[in-house]
């Protein structure tokens, strides 16, 4: 049996600029429709200088949000089984 | 029909009698113009008539994005305006960035179309299916940070255009920002806002966006997002936006500025200023700036903007002494709703006939000296429309009609001034086209071809040509130039380069360089047809482009535009002192000097290219027909 690799996400805040594409995202894939108030992870205060950013119930833990962000603001971290 | 992509609404909203009605997009007109830029020119030109004022409650403003907004799409973020202009009288189009046509969309509506004038202060919310022509009353006389915040309060995450006191004021050098952050309506959209009584609209929604193909969506998804993710100088482009495009310290050490050079480098930027980067809703690229200052007299200000390089090109002017200076005078004309490069270029003039002798005291009322305080008080004057600044804030035309012989000195092209100088830059297509663009010295449409192809060899122009989506049978008159030595012509290039741009903002996509350099004419009909079901090829996007770019010339013509208005500034042909240097004005190569002959067969070319008449400028009869656009003649 081969082992499946787990990754937690590490959220860095200060380095979120906004974009939306984690939710972009997360909504395409779980949705089907392009709607960042569907997505499973919320920005809120989005352009502010403490943008907050927080995963909901619902979340599968699928990590498109992070595998899209390009800016460091979600670092997918190896997590040891 | 099930829409997907657009949403398939257009909102009217009169201020005049209050009323809110819904029409629906027209599936020929999208044929026609796709969206963007190219349906705002065809609502407009369907309700326009000539010649009214551009302050009167008869002007319509039209604002617009298009199909691929809302979408994850990378950089479809553009917000588009249409309207007739004070600064200028031409009908033209504003783009602008950040999350305002995101939420449009989100909300349910591709264009508003905005009419009347209300007898009071007002702000236009648009929240789902909520729309509302709310009471400003207590915004009114507020500057646009204040504005927005209090938006943003009332309603969290939405989009925002805002005016400041230079909008309510009418001045003709005023803009809008969206989101506090991105300049929107160059040419005074704020005035014609202002003029509305309308200081604010807010977008806010939650409706979704859905794709028709998402098979083949996916696929194009995927690749356009490994390609930017791999992209070797993304990190670079993350970490100091435009200032990575633009080096501002090169230029002010060239103007022998070297004490301010030094502050205006890659490090003192990432150590004394940068705070955060944001972006527009769906980019990757993002280049927007939050700075802060850490030190100094003004040690606390926090500002947004489109990028640090506003603030450094403020900082071109030798009056201003250090960054902190510069960034604070930023702040003040952000905040009132005033555009910086037109500040600039007043203070620079105002400054110059001082020396000169032509300003006085006595004919102006202001005791001059080149320095922070006057610059402020400059502002402060045209933003209130006080004295001297009362004149200054009716524009450059109305300047040159108050004071004799002073016109012919101004770098301005139809009541705008350059932003780009062709004698440091060299006349690559951005600056050429501040010469042909309808709405007057602008730099957008002409941005791509020489710049991605700077210094570069004849195989990467040709790349990028086709990239573009430039017809094989062009290149070889691209590369026929008056002269053999100037390699290319600007003149005949700058046309492709504003279809190219019109495509772009037709579909909702940002042109700045490190988006644009993602796209080409075929991806972006893939990635348009995927996400609306349509089928439609690359030459008939090509030619919405050209449809639209002819629509908006004819409109303009019948404002009385032609060839006489597309003038190279004058001084451009006379040497600019630059520090110890003198720069002459030349071709992009650097190889020929630009004499009147020269720049009027570039004219002459850019006109044959476009299959306009040559003596006057404007589409032919013939044109018109082959465009279909015979009924807005
Ligand atoms: S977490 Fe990443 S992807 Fe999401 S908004 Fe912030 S920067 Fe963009
Ligand atoms: S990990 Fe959670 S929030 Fe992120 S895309 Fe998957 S479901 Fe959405
Ligand atoms: S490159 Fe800049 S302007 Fe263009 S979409 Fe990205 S953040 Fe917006």
């Amino acid at each position: 049996m081969v082992n499946k690799i787990l990754y937690e996400i590490i959220v860095h805040e200060e380095k979120c600029t906004g974009c939306l594409i984690c939710q972009l995202n997360c909504s395409y894939v779980h949705k089907q429709i392009f709607s960042p108030s569907e997505a499973f992870i919320q920005i809120s205060n989005q352009y502010s200088l403490t943008p907050k950013i927080l995963f909901l119930e619902g979340c599968t833990h699928c990590n498109q949000c992070a595998q899209h962000c390009l800016y460091g603001a979600l670092e997918l971290k190896e997590v040891e089984q | 029909m099930e829409w997907h992509g657009y949403t398939g609404n257009i909102l009217n909203v009169n201020l005049t009698d209050n009323k809110i009605s819904l029409t629906k997009e027209n599936l020929e007109d999208l044929k026609q113009f796709i969206g963007g830029i190219g349906i705002n020119c065809k609502l407009f030109a369907e309700r326009f008539k000539p010649n009214i004022d551009p302050l009167s409650a008869e002007n319509l403003i039209i604002i617009g994005t298009g199909p691929l907004v809302g979408t994850a799409t990378p950089g479809a973020s553009r917000t588009v305006a249409i309207s007739r202009f004070p600064a200028t009288g031409a009908i033209a189009n504003s783009c602008g960035s950040m999350s305002f046509g995101f939420q449009l969309k989100h909300a349910g509506f591709d264009h508003v179309i905005i009419s009347g004038k209300s007898d009071k202060p007002v702000y236009l919310l648009i929240w789902d299916d909520h729309v509302e022509i709310c009471d400003a009353r207590q915004l009114w006389g507020n500057d646009i940070v204040e504005t927005h915040d209090a938006l943003i309060k009332k309603y969290e995450s939405c989009g925002t255009i805002a005016i400041g006191q230079a909008g309510e004021n009418l001045v003709f050098s005023s803009l809008t920002l969206i989101d506090r952050t991105s300049t929107f309506g160059r040419g005074g959209l704020a005035a014609i806002m202002g003029s509305k009584n309308l200081k604010a609209i807010v977008a806010k929604g939650s409706k979704g966006i859905s794709i028709a193909q998402p098979k083949e969506f996916n696929k194009l998804y995927k690749n356009l997002f490994e390609r930017i993710r791999t992209y070797p100088h993304r990190e670079s482009w993350h970490e100091l936006g435009m200032l990575r495009s633009l080096p501002v310290g090169m230029m002010l050490k060239a103007s022998g500025q070297n004490k301010k050079a030094r502050q205006c480098t890659d490090r003192f930027y990432l150590k004394k200023l940068k705070k955060r980067r944001i972006a527009c809703p769906s980019c990757p690229m993002g280049d927007k700036d939050i700075l802060e200052l850490k030190e100094g007299d003004f040690a606390g200000l926090i500002n947004y903007t489109s990028s640090v390089i506003n603030p450094f090109l403020m900082f071109m002017f030798e009056g201003l002494k250090s960054y902190t200076e510069a960034i604070k005078t930023f702040d003040l004309i952000n905040r009132y709703g005033l555009d910086s490069l037109t500040m600039v270029s007043l203070l620079e003039f105002c400054n110059k006939l001082y020396k000169e002798g032509i300003f006085t005291k006595e004919n102006t009322k202001i005791e001059w000296s080149a320095d922070y305080n006057t610059f402020i008080q400059l502002i402060e004057m045209i933003t209130h429309r006080k004295g001297f600044g009362d004149i200054l804030a009716d524009g450059w035309n109305k300047l040159a009609e108050t004071y004799d012989d002073i016109g012919e000195e101004m770098l301005v092209v139809k009541g705008l001034d350059v932003i780009f100088e062709p004698r440091f830059l060299h006349l690559g297509t951005m600056e050429f086209e501040q010469v042909v663009n309808p709405k007057g010295a602008h730099v957008a449409s002409g941005g791509s071809p020489t710049y991605v192809g700077a210094g570069s060899s004849k195989d990467k122009f040709i790349a990028h040509f086709k990239r573009m989506g430039i017809p094989e049978s062009a290149i070889k008159r691209l590369f026929s130039p008056p002269f053999p030595e100037m390699i290319v012509n600007v003149g005949r290039l700058t046309r492709y380069s504003e279809d190219w741009y019109t495509v772009l903002t037709s579909l909702g996509l940002c042109a700045r360089a490190q988006m644009n350099r993602f796209w080409g004419l075929e991806s972006a009909s893939e990635f348009y047809n995927a996400v609306t079901g349509f089928e439609r090829s690359s030459e008939d996007l090509r030619m919405a482009a050209e449809r639209t770019w002819n629509l908006m010339k004819i409109m303009n013509m019948k404002e009385g535009f032609s060839r006489k208005d597309d003038k190279f500034p004058k001084g451009w042909f006379k040497p600019l002192k630059f520090g110890v240097n003198e720069l002459e004005f030349i071709d992009f190569f650097g190889e020929t000097k630009i004499t009147h002959d020269i720049a009027n067969q570039l004219l002459d070319d850019y006109y044959d290219e476009r299959g306009w008449d040559k003596e006057n400028g404007l589409p032919t009869q013939d044109k018109v027909k082959e465009l279909g656009l015979e009924k807005y003649l």
